[in-house]
């Protein structure tokens, strides 16, 4: 018997009371696993904190579920609900395309068509394993085919045309480069002809073939017993304006679309126009058809629109400006978007299960997974809520950069340390990537989604590359804590927050964020900016927060969308002119770049990011000012704060955020306490660097730090900002009985104390005799 | 001054590279149209050409990859078109070749593509020459209807020869074969009625008129009719060894479990490969008794046997070339030479010695051979350059397509050199007392260089059982993100920091060692 292999998901991520949620699961080796509901408290395993705590809680959950093996349709491509069949051909024809192969990678690629691997049957156009051209046809028991002249060269955008000629069976493959000063890798100087016309008698005619499977848009059909229909012969690269004749074009009506214009006559069967659907707030995954049969194609594992077509001239970078231009679909052969796994058991949130970190506890043998999800109050009652970064979940969903990235040791200052959940994982590799893994031909993934397994959305998972927790890891450190402490809190996240937008912020007198909030829509920070300037209270308590403009889909929060621009620490940077999100059609890259810095709203945003060591925090002069001197009550005047934690042994470090007034802090932030001593393995954020300089680590820059800072809102509000990851793992150190642990104290109780903060009269002007 | 420099005494000297292209390659015309020219009834084009961009000045270039085509194509124009010119005594040694060489291509079949050690290839073509000959003489049947004849005997023989090739392999195999050859040949000289002949049937009628014989009309018409032979033989030889019986025998012969896996049925297709062999030695036994107007005992005799042999050794197995070369080399040798004697056959002897000893597949084998060597020298050569100087030869790298690797490792090498002198127990100790945060100069310096290497064999540390009471071990990542890392040894840390230490010592002995 093989090893058991537990996995899974669930759908949504986040819930309420009443609302159903699916549980989908793949098990290997076991038909059965045991299951129950448990409440996490906290997630760590490390010694110096309490540990792993879970709490059994009554859930009417079956004690077992039966499971199976599900598998994973990895790869974008696109799929033609061809019901009039008018798609198996079965006399003469002219198949276009323009296409930019992104990566061969030895394998056959189908671009477009109607191909069976398993049967030999229908036909294809695509990329043969030698990286030419090739279209085929088969009838079951022989294949046909016809091959371009010279090998493809890679990210190089062509025209791709076909003709057939069922009288005489004759077929003409014609390939011709399309590129243009912008739209390829290489420009006009390389001499390159990249032509080929082919012409050659098939033995075999078209209507010979049978037809037993989809028109599919970069990959083909195959079969096999264990998961029946599936796509494969996956291709890498773009596909754009495409289209089907019933009859053999003449060579002027071929150089016709040749130039991108459209041939809407008596023959035509379909004409996929892959830039129309374009709005100002993005664009779905269906490719249209403006041909008489309407034969769209329905995109699955989202193909990525909102990409460069071939005609894409340079002077327009966004289909906004110009949607004639972004007719370029991209297709990976790894993307997954949801694994369209059947729903293993739904379950209704039972009213008596209090807001909180929850999950699906999974057990067979000593394997056990866990499904995290996160439960939200139905109707607010605590005063206090924790805003669980989500997005920010999603972003590092299976990332696994040590794994190929050279520099990752370089970032983080040491060597990872790999979890036997991160080797199997790889094993596996099957359930996608983050948005900060690369795709097979090198590009950068700006989806991620939660309909798949995740490994490192686990409570006691550590993030390989850092070697300590991460995200709800580390958040888990904060909510067991306030949970410790006594206070009554709930749990909200990004989702919810995107979702419903202010009126939830403004149920709560305190908002307290998670370690990590990177990944921001739109909405998300006008919330939080509002819920500030109405009288809101907010602990950031975090560092790298409001980093990256990133969206969702109004239907589709599963999936969130985020392209690395031109600045900002970024594993990978979106091609030129494809940096517009199709989720809403707004600019990504950093909000800072967008004039949205954190400082304006937090009064703080990401300065250094290092993983080596921490640094205690020590206070700064504004601290002793009768405004705050009420948050650092119990703590001495050269007291050293959080000379200790979970991560790293101390409360500032791993991203680290900085005060600004150039960046728009609030002009009468008080800078509260700060840390020093950072190590070289903290340099300057690449978006403070204009110059290459020498100079610009931990030990020589003194922007490299981590501050605390306050400031006042209008109507009470205040917001009290600690820039710093680690702070929050900082908490559980000796039970929670901490000087960090104090001055969070401190904040939370007068933050949820209604009126006027304690300080809020010391606004004169002091009359200082010393 | 820099503080990276290259030990002056590891220079070596560097040489021109560069060649003027010496094949004829065509460049195809921006916008012509290629007419692709099947062979009819069949997927396969007539020639194989590849055109690919020529790296250096990335003109489009279209070569014939498979160049022998052309070359039989030449051979086999000037053999046929010198037949009228030739001499009496050359046209019968033209037909001798084309006849054995069309044994040969038969031959090589159950050798080389079939995989079965007969022997009894003579006796094959014997026994359908003696029962063609019997048919025509003594019952009188026409010429032409004993072409079927023979070849319906030499597919019957060739299935009784087959009965016990899935019992016996290899070398008893070959005996039994061997044996009955001998058997057929005692049989047939103890016929009472051929006794007077010595065993032999004379006056078998021919496509050669009977006036013709040994005059040069029939001289000219014997060496077509064989020239016809040969291509036949290469046709069958084709069809067998380039089509789906022949791929499927090539897979087979390559992995026999692999081949089964995937339905194909190895035995079958042997056997259908000797019967094919042996029918057209069958047919080939009626062309010999037709040729000379009868067949004697001689076809079966051990030396006949072994001139085969030497011609195939000769020419190298497995491929048809092969077969017709040493088939050539060898009738030369045995007719060109006559006034030799019996020197001829110790001359042929002597090569055929030669070739077994310096060549690895016969004398069609050495190209590849001498390509073969040439990499090697190549590669034996190169090394030896980089480990003395570390430095890349231009004839290295030209190899290189980014020539940034070529920096690169320039660079490294002399970074290297460098940081090498920076190790010492002081900065190990002070890794030790601690792996992270702020080092020496010298410390950072050694570590930002190890943490920037190539993920390859990069070192993680694995931590292995729950973190409450965790150990670690050293795992070194592959590269590939479809393969998991490797453990690296099976040493165990108690600490993360002092696995971080082990990491840095192994770090540090890769360093000195490079």
């Amino acid at each position: 018997m093989g090893k058991i292999r537990i996995n899974g998901y669930c759908d949504p991520l986040n819930v309420k009371a009443d609302e159903e949620i699916d549980f989908m699961i793949s098990a290997e080796n076991t038909k059965a696993v045991s299951s129950k509901i448990v409440r996490i408290a906290h997630g760590d395993e490390n010694p110096l904190g309490p540990g792993f705590i879970e709490n059994e809680v009554d859930s009417q959950f079956p004690d077992s579920l039966k499971v199976n093996r599900q598998f994973v349709q990895k790869g974008a491509f696109a799929k033609v609900e061809d019901k009039q069949d008018v798609l198996s051909l079965q006399e003469s024809f002219t198949i276009f395309t323009f296409v930019r192969p992104n990566h061969l990678n030895g394998k056959r690629q189908s671009i477009l068509g109607k191909w069976n691997i398993n049967s030999n049957q229908g036909y294809g156009l695509g990329i043969n394993p030698d990286g030419h051209f090739e279209f085929w046809m088969g009838n079951g028991t022989s294949v046909d085919k016809i091959t371009s002249e010279v090998q493809i060269l890679e990210k190089t955008w062509y025209f791709l045309c076909v003709t057939y000629n069922h009288k005489n069976s004759k077929v003409d493959l014609i390939q011709k480069g399309k590129i243009n000063r912008y739209n390829s890798h290489f420009g006009p100087v390389v001499p390159y002809d990249y032509d080929s016309h082919i012409s050659e008698t098939f033995r075999l005619n078209i209507n010979e073939c049978k037809f037993d499977s989809d028109f599919i848009w970069a990959g083909a059909t195959d079969f096999n017993k264990a998961r029946q229909f599936f796509v494969t012969n996956l291709y890498n690269g773009k596909i754009d304006q495409s289209g089907i004749y019933e009859k053999v074009l003449s060579e002027s009506e071929i150089n016709t679309l040749l130039e991108g214009q459209k041939i809407h006559n008596e023959n035509l069967i379909a004409c996929w126009e892959t830039s129309l659907g374009y709005t100002d707030d993005g664009i779905d995954d269906i490719i249209k058809d403006s041909g008489p049969n309407s034969l769209d194609a329905i995109g699955f594992n989202r193909p990525i629109r909102g990409m460069t077509g071939w005609n894409w001239a340079g002077k327009n970078d966004c289909f906004r400006l110009s949607p004639e231009e972004y007719g370029g679909i991209v297709f990976h052969d790894d993307a997954l978007i949801d694994c369209n796994w059947k729903s293993n058991f739904k379950w209704k949130i039972p009213k008596n299960l209090p807001s909180g970190v929850y999950a699906l506890k999974l057990n067979c043998k000593d394997i056990e997974e866990y499904i995290p999800f996160f439960i939200a109050p139905k109707k607010p009652k605590s005063k206090i809520a924790v805003l669980l970064p989500t997005f920010t979940y999603l972003a590092y969903a299976n990332e696994h950069q040590p794994f190929w990235s050279p520099n990752c040791q370089t970032v983080t200052g040491h060597s990872p340390t790999l979890m036997e959940s991160d080797i199997e994982m790889l094993k596996l590799a099957e359930f996608g990537l983050s948005t900060y893994d690369h795709h097979s031909d090198g590009s950068g993934c700006c989806f991620s989604s939660w309909r798949r397994p995740i490994a490192n959305m686990r409570p006691k998972h550590r993030l390989s590359a850092m070697g300590f927790p991460w995200g709800l890891g580390a958040d888990l450190s904060l909510l067991w804590w306030l949970e410790n402490e006594g206070y009554d809190f709930e749990v909200i996240t990004d989702h919810d927050l995107h979702k419903e937008g202010l009126p939830l912020l403004e149920s709560y007198k305190v908002i307290i964020n998670g370690t990590h909030p990177e990944y921001y829509s739109e909405r998300m920070l006008d919330a939080t900016e509002d819920y500030l300037s109405n009288g809101g209270r907010v602990i950031y308590s975090g560092g790298n927060g409001y980093y990256w403009v990133t969206a969702i889909k109004e239907d589709e929060p599963h999936c969130i969308e985020v392209r690395k621009l031109d600045y900002g620490s970024r594993s990978w940077q979106a091609f030129p002119g494809e940096g517009y999100l199709i989720s809403t059609g707004e600019c990504s890259g950093l909000w800072r770049a967008r004039g949205r810095a954190p400082q304006k709203i937090v009064g703080i945003g990401l300065t250094a990011i290092g993983m080596d060591e921490c640094q205690p925090f020590e206070r700064m002069p504004d601290s002793f000012h009768r405004r705050v001197s009420w948050i650092f009550e119990g703590i001495g005047e050269k007291e050293l704060i959080g000379d200790f934690g979970l991560v790293l042994d101390g409360a500032a470090g791993v991203e680290i955020d900085r005060y600004d007034l150039s960046l728009g802090t609030p002009p009468h932030a008080l800078l509260l306490a700060s840390s020093h001593g950072h190590s070289d393995n903290y340099p300057l954020s690449s978006e403070d660097i204009f110059f290459s300089l020498p100079g610009i680590g931990g030990t020589e820059e003194d922007r490299v730090r981590a501050d605390i800072v306050f400031f006042n809102t209008a109507n009470n509000g205040a917001c009290l900002s600690i820039g710093s990851i680690a702070w929050s793992s900082s908490l559980p150190i000796n039970n929670g009985d901490n000087n960090v642990g104090k001055i969070m104290r401190n904040a939370i109780d007068a933050f949820s104390t209604e009126g006027e903060l304690p300080g809020s009269k010391y606004v004169g002007d002091e009359k200082l005799w010393r | 001054m820099s503080i990276f420099k290259l030990n002056s005494d590891k220079q070596i000297t560097l040489q021109a590279i560069g060649q003027k292209s010496r094949e004829y390659k065509l460049r195809p015309k921006n916008n012509s149209i290629w007419q692709k020219f099947r062979i009819p009834m069949s997927r396969r084009h007539l020639l194989k050409w590849r055109t690919s961009y020529n790296k250096k000045s990335l003109i489009k270039e279209r070569r014939l990859e498979d160049k022998r085509p052309l070359w039989w194509f030449i051979s086999l124009i000037s053999l046929a078109g010198s037949i009228p010119w030739l001499s009496n005594f050359a046209l019968s040694a033209v037909a001798i070749f084309c006849i054995y060489a069309s044994i040969n291509l038969l031959w090589s079949l159950t050798l080389g593509t079939a995989g079965i050690f007969s022997l009894a290839t003579m006796a094959v073509v014997g026994v359908s020459g003696y029962i063609a000959a019997t048919a025509n003489v003594y019952f009188g049947v026409p010429w032409p209807l004993i072409f079927v004849i023979g070849t319906i005997a030499g597919l019957i023989f060739g299935g009784f020869l087959a009965l016990p090739s899935s019992r016996l392999d290899g070398l008893y195999y070959a005996l039994l074969t061997l044996g009955l050859a001998e058997i057929c040949r005692v049989f047939i000289s103890q016929i009472h009625a051929l006794t007077p002949t010595n065993g032999s049937i004379n006056n078998v009628s021919s496509f050669i008129p009977e006036d013709w014989y040994l005059q040069r009309p029939g001289l000219l018409l014997g060496a077509a009719s064989s020239f016809v032979l040969l291509l036949l033989a290469l046709l069958i030889y084709r069809l067998v060894n380039g089509e789906t019986l022949g791929r499927k025998l090539q897979v087979a012969r390559d992995d026999e479990e692999f081949a089964e896996a995937i339905g194909i049925n190895y035995h079958s297709a042997r056997l259908k490969v000797f019967l094919i062999s042996c029918a057209g030695l069958g047919f080939i036994g009626a062309f010999y008794a037709m040729y000379f107007r009868s067949i004697s005992l001689g076809v079966f005799s051990l030396d006949q046997l072994m001139l085969l042999f030497a011609m195939i050794v000769i020419g190298g197995t497995g491929r048809a070339e092969g077969a017709v070369v040493g088939t050539a080399i060898v009738i030369l040798i045995d007719r060109g030479l006559f006034e030799l004697g019996p020197m001829r056959i110790v001359i042929i002897a002597i090569v055929m010695i030669l070739v077994t000893t310096y060549a690895s597949n016969g004398i069609t084998g050495i190209r590849e051979q001498f390509r073969n060597f040439r990499h090697r020298f190549q590669t034996q050569k190169r090394s030896l350059i980089t480990t003395k100087g570390g430095e890349i030869m231009p004839e290295e790298a030209i190899d290189i397509h980014n020539k940034q690797i070529i920096y690169s490792r320039r660079f490294n090498s002399r970074l290297r050199n460098y940081l090498k002198t920076l190790i010492n127990d002081e900065v190990i100790a002070e890794h030790k007392a601690n792996p992270v945060g702020k080092h020496s100069y010298e410390l950072t310096r050694l570590l930002n260089y190890f943490r920037k290497a190539e993920v390859p064999d990069k070192y993680a540390v694995a931590q292995i059982g729950p973190l409450k009471d965790s150990q670690y071990k050293i795992f070194a990542f592959t590269g590939d993100p479809e393969k998991p890392p490797r453990v690296v040894d099976e040493r165990v840390y108690s600490s993360k920091n002092e696995a971080y230490h082990a990491i840095f010592l192994l770090r540090v002995n890769d360093l000195l060692e490079s």
